[in-house]
């Protein structure tokens, strides 16, 4: 799955960390989620899209080997 | 996400206290010659021996227990994750070893004992592992030079 937290953020201007602190996870989780090595869990999908206040798929997407 | 059954977070250090205060008793135990299993008398139940060494080992497995089990700072779905991964490594090469003392050995006690400790160590040396890399990967990402 890919996603375009990173330029989300920049668009919003938003560090990792604050990020990390408006859903209630560390630091390390926005990190592995935004280089593409852990999934979140579609709680957290959703909580990133509120955030952003857009919808999941335009952050989240399938990549060809989903 | 709700984490069950873990100690707080200070339970750790209170575990590896409990770990390397268990290292010197046990030496001592083995140089005054305390370990000498296998003779009758000392093997009776609430002997000397057997109490010495219950408490010994109980300090060492109450210690990898705590340290284990203890919650992590933030408690989230990845760290989640990250422990359940971890303990199925853990079971996996404690059952590895296993069969593998199972056949090439005999000596049934230290079979227990490693039993006792491999999956526990295992699991605190991955997980910590895993959580020192992302904490390094963050930092590389955070001031990249």
């Amino acid at each position: 799955m890919k996603n375009n937290i990173r330029i989300e953020r920049a668009i919003k201007n938003i560090t990792q960390a604050e990020l990390a602190e408006l859903i209630g996870v560390s630091r390390q989780t926005i990190n592995t989620i935004e280089s593409n090595r852990y999934v979140p869990s579609t709680v957290l999908a959703l909580k990133i899209a509120k955030v952003f206040d857009k919808p999941v798929e335009e952050i989240f997407m399938l990549s060809e080997e989903d | 996400m709700k984490s069950r059954f873990l100690f707080p977070h200070w339970c750790r250090y209170v575990g590896y206290v409990l770990v390397i205060a268990h290292i010197p008793v046990m030496l001592l135990r083995k140089m005054i010659g305390f370990d000498t299993s296998g003779s009758p008398i000392n093997n009776s139940l609430l002997s000397p021996h057997h109490l010495f060494f219950m408490t010994t080992t109980l300090l060492m497995a109450i210690g990898l227990f705590l340290a284990a089990f203890s919650k992590e700072k933030v408690e989230d779905e990845q760290i989640l994750q990250l422990r359940l991964d971890s303990l199925q490594w853990a079971i996996y090469v404690n059952y590895v070893l296993l069969i593998v003392s199972l056949i090439f050995s005999t000596d049934t006690q230290h079979i227990l004992f490693l039993n006792l400790l491999v999956p526990l160590v295992f699991f605190i040396i991955r997980f910590q592992w895993k959580i020192f890399q992302n904490n390094r990967l963050l930092r590389k990402d955070e001031n990249p030079s």
